[in-house]
Formats: C-alpha cells, sequence, structure tokens
C-alpha cells in the first residue's frame, strides 16, 4: 500500500492500541468508532454526474437528485430506503427486484434510475396494507407459497403484472409467465395455486 | 397438551414477507453507510507483485482502499473459511501477497456511494505472477489423499460379492454444484451501543462471532451476530465468508459502518459449492434379490487447504439389509476454492449413485424396483447392528406406490406412451437422512397481557423454524400466535448453534417445548392449583404478576451439560445418527414421472409423488412446501445443474443465473407430498426426526430412473441433458 493516508492512518491505530494496552488495535478502537458513525450524516453525498428525476413513488409525487449511474433497484435500496425489492443478480435473470414503472413489470436492477424521470414506480411497499392485504398476499400466505421470503416482493409485483396481461387464465400459462421470478427454495406449487386464487378476484376488482 | 398431528397453519412470518417488511441482512437500516465492492483475482494460483491504486484512488467518492497489505494481522483460524474447525486448515484470502484460487479477493473498494465502490473496484490494477495449477481431480498435478477419509464395513463383502448370483459394477459421476440461494451474500458491520455489529444471512450467528474475534483479535463479547432473516442458506450460510472478516476489519479501521454485497459472479468462487465426486457401486444380490454384498468407493474433489471431509460412505449401508458391506471415501485436492456443505452435502449424490445401482439390480433380477427394495428392508443398521429409532421406509413405498399409480409401470422400456407419443418413464428411488439435535439455551417470557416472548437457538432460512418454535408454545400454552415474539439468529438474545443438517426441528421444538412446560410448572406453583382451560395470561394476570420468566437449557440425548459451555463459545456439538441404543434416520421415497419428447429428447418431469417419514409433523402447510424445495432441487440435479470448471483458467466459467440453470416455474408440474407422521418419542420429547435434507435424498435417482424407464437408457452422470438422449 502506498498511499500516504493509509500509513498514516494505520499509524494512529497503532498509537491507540499501545495507549488503550489493548493487543490488538480493534478492541481498542471500538468506542471511538461508535461515536464516529453517530454523528455521521443520514445521506452520503452523490459523488458521479448526477441527474435530476421526478416521479410518483407509490403514489407519491418525488423529486430526486440522483448518479447517473445508478440503477433503479440501487436507488430505492440505498436512497429512499424501500429495501423491499431485492437483489439477487444484478443482471435480469432472477426477477428478485421486480417492480412496477406505469403498472408493467420490470427487472429494476437492468433499469436505469435516469429512467424514470416522469414515470410512476409502484414497489412492494405500495402494494396492499398492514390492514387490508392485496389478494395477491393473501393468496401466497394460504398457499404457503414462500419460504425464505427473498424472492417473494419480486414473485408478487410478477404475478399482480402477469394477471394484469392477461396471462393468468391455465396453469400452464402461468408456470411459463411466471418463469423470470426464480425461487430457489422452490415454492413454485404454491406460486402458481396462489395466482389462479387470486386471479379473479384481481380481474373483478 | 398432547401433541397435535400435522397441524396446518400459515408461516408465522408470512404476512411480513408478502408485505416485503422482513428485513435481511443487506436491508438493515444505518446511518453512514459505508459501501465496499472487492477486486477478484484473475489469475488461479500465485504471488500478487503489485497493486496499483492510483486510478482506483481518483474516482470520485473513493473512501479507502484495503489490500493485503492492511489486512497482514488477521489470523486464519480453525473458524476460517473452509477450515470445518480443523487447525492449520482453512484460508483467509487477502492476508499475504498470495493468491490460492482464481475469484478471491485482492482488493476491497470503500466508497461513500455502491456506484463509486463499483467503479473504484474495477480500476484497480493488480499484477501478478501466476504458478501452475490444477483445477480438475483427473489433472495430472491433482492430488490424491494416502488414507482414505473413512471406511464402514462389515462382514467379507469382496466374496460375497464374487460369489453372488445377480452382480452390478458401475460407475457414477456427480458434478460440481453451487447453492444459488437468491439471497446474495452481504456483510454490514456497523457499531451500535458501544459493540461491532455485524450483520449477515449466516446459519451459525454464535460461530460466526466468535469466530470473527478470534481472527480479529478482539474480545469476543464486543462482537455481536445478527442474522436477521436468510434469503436461502442450504449449507452456503453455515460458516465464516472469505469476505466477512475483510469488511468487519475495514469497519473498524475506518470507524464507519461498512456493507458488502458480494455479487453473484464472485460467490461462485468466494462460497463454498458442492464438489465434484465419482462413486464406483457394486451389488450382488441372489436369486431372490436378496443383497448379499455392497461395495462402494468414492473419490471426492477438495481444495488444497480445506478440510470438509469426503463422507459418502455414511447413509448407503443403512438403507437396506446388506449381507456384509464395504465402503472407502477418498479426497483428491486441486487448486480452486474451498468447497462445502449443500443441501444434504454427501447423501444426496451417494442416494443417486447407489439408488440408481438399486434400479440396475431390479432390472438383473427380474424384480420389481419397489418390490426389490421392501425385499431387503432393514430394521437393523447392518454396520453396528442397532436397531434404528423408528423405519417406516416400507410404508413409505407402499403408500406412495399407490398415490402414484406405480402399477401402471412397465419394466419394458418406453412401453408407456402419451396421447400427445411423447414416451413416459416412472422411476423410484428412496433416501434417509441422519436424526439429529443440538443444544440450546432457551428463554421464555409470558406477559399477563398475553404477550409471550422466546429467545433460543436457531436461524430462519425460509425452512420455517420460527412457525416449529411457535406450534410448540401453541401447543402446551395456547399463546396467540400474533402475540409471539420469537427472538433467533442473534447472539444479543441467546447463544446460537448453526442451524443445518437437519436438526433445526429436532432441536428448537424440544427447547420450546421444554420451556413452556416449565413454565406451566412454574405457573401452577404459584396458583397453587392446577391450570384451567382458561387463557393462560389471564391466570397469570390473577397472580399479579405481570410477566412470568423461565430459562432452560436442553442437552440432546447422550451428551453432557458440556455442550451448553460449547454452545456459548460458537462451537458446535451434534449428535446422531448413532445413539447410546439406536441408530436414528429420517426415511422418504420418491415417485417420478418424466415426459421426454423422442425428437428433441426433452425431459419434463410431469409429476412426482414423495412420502417422508420424518417424526412428527409439526406444520403440514410448511412441511409439504419444505419437501416440494428438495425435490426441486432433485430435478434440478438431475436436468439442469452444473458448475462448469475451465481447466486452463481455474475459474466457474458459468458463474451466474441465466448460465448456471436452476428449474424454473415451467420446469416444475405437480409435486404431491404425504407424511407417515409418527412421532419418534426415543430421539426427543417433541417427537421430531428432521426434514430439510432428506426431502432431496433420493429425488435425483427417480429423475434418473425414471429417464431410463422411458428410454432404456443409463446415463451415469449428470445432468441428463438433450445430447445424451438424442
Ligand atoms: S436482481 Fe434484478 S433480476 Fe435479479
Ligand atoms: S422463497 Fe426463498 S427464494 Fe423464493
Amino acid at each position: 500500500m502506498s498511499d500516504p493516508h493509509d500509513r498514516q492512518f494505520l499509524e494512529i491505530t497503532r498509537r491507540q492500541v499501545l495507549e488503550a494496552g489493548t493487543i490488538v488495535a480493534v478492541s481498542g478502537m471500538l468506542p471511538v468508532a461508535a461515536q464516529a458513525q453517530a454523528s455521521s450524516s443520514q445521506l452520503a453525498p452523490e459523488n458521479g454526474v448526477t441527474v435530476q428525476v421526478r416521479f410518483q413513488i407509490n403514489g407519491q409525487p418525488s423529486v430526486l437528485e440522483i448518479d447517473a449511474r445508478a440503477s433503479l433497484l440501487d436507488m430505492l435500496r440505498e436512497r429512499l430506503g424501500l429495501v423491499g425489492a431485492k437483489k439477487g443478480c444484478d443482471h435480469g435473470q432472477c426477477g428478485a427486484c421486480t417492480v412496477h414503472i406505469d403498472g408493467r413489470r420490470v427487472a429494476s436492477c437492468l433499469t436505469l434510475a435516469a429512467k424514470i424521470d416522469g414515470r410512476d414506480v409502484t414497489t412492494i411497499e405500495g402494494v396492499g396494507s398492514a390492514d387490508t392485504l392485496h389478494p395477491m398476499q393473501q393468496a401466497f400466505i394460504d398457499h404457503d407459497a414462500l419460504q425464505c421470503g427473498y424472492c417473494t416482493p419480486g414473485q408478487i409485483m410478477a404475478a399482480i403484472a402477469c394477471v394484469k396481461e392477461g396471462h393468468a387464465s391455465t396453469p400452464e400459462e402461468i408456470r411459463e409467465y411466471m418463469s423470470g421470478n426464480i425461487c430457489r427454495c422452490g415454492a413454485y406449487v404454491g406460486i402458481v395455486a396462489a395466482i389462479e386464487q387470486a386471479a379473479p378476484q384481481i380481474e373483478r376488482g | 397438551m398432547t401433541q397435535e398431528q400435522t397441524a396446518d397453519r400459515p408461516r408465522v412470518d408470512a404476512y411480513e414477507k408478502v408485505l416485503g417488511r422482513a428485513l435481511y441482512a443487506a436491508d438493515q437500516p444505518i446511518a453512514g453507510l459505508l459501501h465496499g465492492m472487492t477486486v477478484p483475482a484473475t489469475i488461479a494460483k500465485g504471488r500478487i507483485e503489485a497493486i496499483d491504486l492510483t486510478a482506483a484512488t481518483n474516482v470520485r467518492g473513493v473512501v479507502r482502499i484495503f489490500t493485503h497489505d492492511d489486512f497482514s494481522q488477521i489470523k486464519t483460524t480453525p473458524a476460517a473459511r473452509g477450515a470445518y474447525g480443523r487447525p492449520s486448515k482453512g484460508y483467509q484470502p487477502m492476508t499475504g501477497p498470495i493468491v490460492r484460487h482464481r475469484g478471491e479477493p485482492v482488493a476491497l473498494v470503500v466508497a461513500e456511494t455502491l456506484e463509486a465502490a463499483i467503479e473504484g473496484a474495477e480500476a484497480v490494477k493488480v499484477r501478478y505472477a501466476e504458478e501452475a495449477f490444477s483445477a480438475a481431480m483427473e489433472d495430472d498435478r491433482a492430488s490424491r489423499e494416502p488414507e482414505p477419509e473413512s471406511q464402514l464395513s462389515s462382514g467379507d463383502a469382496e466374496t460375497a460379492f464374487a460369489t453372488a448370483s445377480h452382480r452390478i459394477d458401475v460407475e457414477y459421476l456427480h458434478p460440481q454444484q453451487h447453492h444459488n440461494p437468491i439471497e446474495l451474500i452481504s456483510t454490514t458491520a456497523a457499531f451500535e451501543d458501544g459493540e461491532l455489529r455485524i450483520y449477515e444471512g449466516t446459519q451459525a450467528a454464535s460461530a460466526f462471532a466468535g469466530g470473527l474475534a478470534g481472527m480479529m483479535g478482539m474480545d469476543p463479547t464486543r462482537l455481536r451476530g445478527v442474522s436477521p432473516y436468510t434469503g436461502g442458506g442450504f449449507g452456503q450460510k453455515n460458516g465464516i465468508q472469505e469476505q466477512s472478516v475483510l469488511v468487519a476489519s475495514a469497519a473498524i479501521l475506518l470507524r464507519r459502518p461498512v456493507k458488502l454485497v458480494m455479487p453473484r459472479g464472485q460467490l461462485f468462487h468466494t462460497a463454498s459449492y458442492r464438489p465434484r465426486s465419482r462413486h464406483r457401486v457394486r451389488l450382488g444380490a441372489d436369486e431372490q434379490g436378496r443383497l448379499l454384498a455392497g461395495l462402494y468407493e468414492t473419490v471426492q474433489q477438495n481444495s488444497r487447504y480445506d478440510g470438509f471431509g469426503c463422507e459418502h460412505g455414511a447413509n448407503p449401508p443403512r438403507m437396506y439389509g446388506y449381507g456384509a458391506w464395504l465402503g472407502s471415501d477418498r479426497i483428491v485436492r486441486v487448486d480452486t476454492q474451498t468447497p462445502g456443505h449443500q443441501r444434504a452435502p454427501h447423501e444426496h449424490p451417494s442416494s443417486y449413485a447407489t439408488e440408481c445401482a438399486m434400479d440396475e439390480l431390479a432390472e438383473a433380477v427380474g424384480m420389481d424396483p419397489v418390490e426389490l427394495r421392501i425385499a431387503n428392508d432393514a430394521q437393523r443398521d447392518p454396520i453396528t447392528g442397532k436397531p434404528f429409532s423408528s423405519r417406516h421406509l416400507a410404508d413409505c413405498l407402499r403408500r406412495g406406490a399407490e398415490l402414484f399409480d406405480w402399477n401402471r409401470r412397465s419394466r419394458e422400456p418406453g412401453a408407456l406412451v402419451a396421447e400427445n407419443g411423447d414416451l413416459i418413464g416412472l422411476g423410484v428411488a428412496c433416501g434417509s437422512y441422519k436424526g439429529s439435535m443440538t443444544p440450546a439455551v432457551t428463554t421464555l417470557r409470558l406477559f399477563a397481557s398475553g404477550r409471550c416472548e422466546i429467545a433460543t437457538s436457531g436461524h430462519e432460512m425460509g425452512q420455517g423454524i420460527r412457525s416449529v418454535i411457535a406450534a410448540e408454545l401453541i401447543d402446551v400454552l395456547g399463546v396467540d400466535p400474533e402475540k409471539l415474539d420469537i427472538r433467533i439468529g442473534d447472539t444479543g438474545h441467546a447463544p446460537q448453534h448453526v442451524t443445518a443438517g437437519s436438526w433445526g426441528t429436532g432441536s428448537a421444538a424440544p427447547a420450546a417445548r421444554s420451556a413452556a412446560v416449565k413454565l406451566r410448572e412454574e405457573l401452577n406453583l404459584l396458583t397453587g392449583s392446577a391450570l384451567s382451560e382458561e387463557p393462560i395470561h389471564l391466570q397469570l394476570a390473577r397472580t399479579r404478576r405481570p410477566v412470568l420468566e423461565v430459562t432452560v437449557n436442553t442437552i440432546p440425548l447422550g451428551k453432557d451439560a458440556q455442550v451448553i459451555e460449547q454452545l456459548r463459545r460458537g462451537i458446535p456439538s451434534t449428535t446422531g445418527p448413532e445413539y447410546p441404543e439406536f441408530m436414528a434416520f429420517s426415511w422418504i421415497a420418491h415417485f417420478a414421472e418424466v415426459h421426454l419428447e423422442a425428437s428433441t429428447g426433452r425431459v419434463r418431469v410431469k409429476r412426482v409423488v414423495s412420502v417422508a417419514d420424518c417424526g412428527r409433523v409439526m406444520n403440514r402447510r410448511t412441511a409439504e412446501s419444505q419437501v416440494r424445495g428438495g425435490v426441486i432441487w432433485g430435478i434440478g440435479a438431475a436436468l439442469r445443474e452444473v458448475g462448469e470448471t475451465d481447466p486452463r483458467f481455474g475459474g466457474v466459467l458459468n458463474n451466474d443465473l441465466a448460465e448456471y440453470v436452476v428449474p424454473v416455474n415451467a420446469d416444475i408440474g405437480a409435486i404431491d407430498v404425504d407424511f407417515i407422521d409418527q412421532p419418534d418419542f426415543k430421539l426427543n420429547p417433541s417427537g421430531v426426526k428432521g426434514l430439510g435434507e432428506v426431502a432431496m435424498v433420493g429425488a435425483t435417482a427417480a429423475v434418473v430412473n425414471a429417464v431410463y424407464n422411458a428410454t432404456g437408457r443409463r446415463i451415469r452422470h449428470l445432468p441428463i441433458r438433450i445430447e445424451d438422449l438424442l
């Protein structure tokens, strides 16, 4: 390591260790580190080229200055604290990050955050509420269409879209149109049953 | 308080999960969080000559770049990745200028934002001096261990085999596979309440926290391991990851919280996987199909420094009443990343090889494969001579055959044809998994308001351990599931034993049950009379106490109080399959129906029927899900999954979910599950054995045997692909 900053940093840690009388650096540094964390700010400043986006998120109008490199998934999770959408691959291969843009399902990891300007974004946090579950959420519980639950927000967003697209008329069709969402726990049988249960309710609603 | 059979309730955490409110390790709201990104090694073996950080340091937002210079103080201990508790094994990257496998981290970039960390990591330039290596166990430079890892025998198997009327001598090859839970492995180190808190979706919070403290030379009481919800584990998260200590040390050196979400492409090289293995199976039977001899030799790939054992031979001799047995398991060392436990780590590959060989034997003898298995049913373990605590394998076979309509199967391959011309094949296979338990320290609090809090050992990774704990509390205390607060996976609440090996239920259920029973007893003492049918918290309220608390240590069968001390230090102590009086296993029979499109060779698994003997079923709904999940893993292994290593470069070529193909929804047909549901009280007071792994054992063989029944072709490697069937 050639950076002089690092050398200086290491020396500080060694001195502190000696002062604290502990054997290894780390134990002595804990209280200091805890203070440093407590005083740091809530949100990191964006440090790349930034762009401003105006959009609706779960029905709320929002304006945000974002890093032009950011994916929609990272913006939702790291900037907005909406952690329902999950990262399972970051390559559009697993579906765990599925959200709706203007009512259509997308892989938010493959969507640049800058592209949502003027659009309407819905995440799992905007579906159902603690008092009233969405029929698809209830159906997932009824059919135990989840195990670890990590793929579940993406499955539910995809499932609602699958019904709205008109691709839920037979179990075979559901299986085909839900195959972009991997469930490694293997809850597929329950997922198909849940969609069959919820589809007529969603279509009526 | 009778043990209710096959309760069917919603999963207790389903509500949070469908609302997207369940917080996993990478979801924790932490102020001032920095983001990390690792730089993976691009050689398989050698030395780091120089690292040029100029460009990376200039990326705006990069706070600091760590290399081996910064982490040389980190100690490689028996807790390091790949050590499996053995001293002098294991390996922690970035503690020196060496590379022992492709893809290991050689630098860690920490930045104010994730975007800056990623850009910084891409700008780090490393110069290496490469060394010769071997990435395949068939390679000349691979080193075969001189002594076998394990050997089981009974009787003179060689002679019995040589004189048997029917003999099978076959070799099956099992490929490398990767767990790929959908949750990426993430590590977040933060300072809270004067302690260092590490959030990682681990299956072993205490071993993790204690192990990290040891590697960093830290007082273990200052470090808290938190595994909130785990987004699938399957064995990949049962130890310290290569990244864990790097992130923890970076946070300490920077005095800021740091989060690293390891990209999947890197996880294929840093996280564990199921190693490649070869299995030679010899079976000898008499005219009536009675098994006179089994001989079973396996070799399994391992890294140069890894302590992960080769134990394929442990289960097969227990499956049937072999007259004589001889087994040996051996390791071959190569220069790849370190393998480890993946769902039914040895039981799955060994059941694949031996249960396919049983199908070959059935054909040679001219017997129905179900009948052959029932005819060789055993009530005692051929190796130790001990009886089984419970064994309903023959019932699993009989019930499964009926549910599946097995009688339509023809011995003649290709005899059944679907309306659309597809060839239909039917196959059967069985499996077993040891009945195992671990200690726990459980604190249970009942409040007069009706709230009930329990802190115990266990990690929720989707298997439903919270639902199991809830089931016992509901059963014994009649508490309202909505008012239950279950605190697991956090060393701040209770010591956490590693949750793996299908011992979760067998450990958590008796722990919750005995705490609940003790709480009733204490309340009884307070009220001075027998408890009534009235809700229990109202009876507590009448004693004018706001809360009643009990703490119970559960010590598994055959162990002593010392295991509680080990538990507190994060050292695993498990039991089984051998106990003083008996052997304990869960059992399963799988039946598979495949349809083969003859012109393209495409195989579809239309239907599977699985009947399990896992002792008492704690929650029918979650148990069925667990079995379906295991069957899907079996289908994936049969038809889809293989980690392709490039012998020229030593890396996994297909290191993402588009190229490492796991089953998707369209691959899965009907999976019907049933249970024997007979409690095994010899093992524990909850009457449970285990389910998560036995669910998978034998499932692959059932599919492979069905492919044979459809085509007449014995494919002795996995996965079976279109090119094998054209
Ligand atoms: S994280 Fe977006 S598809 Fe996997
Ligand atoms: S529930 Fe675990 S990945 Fe789907």
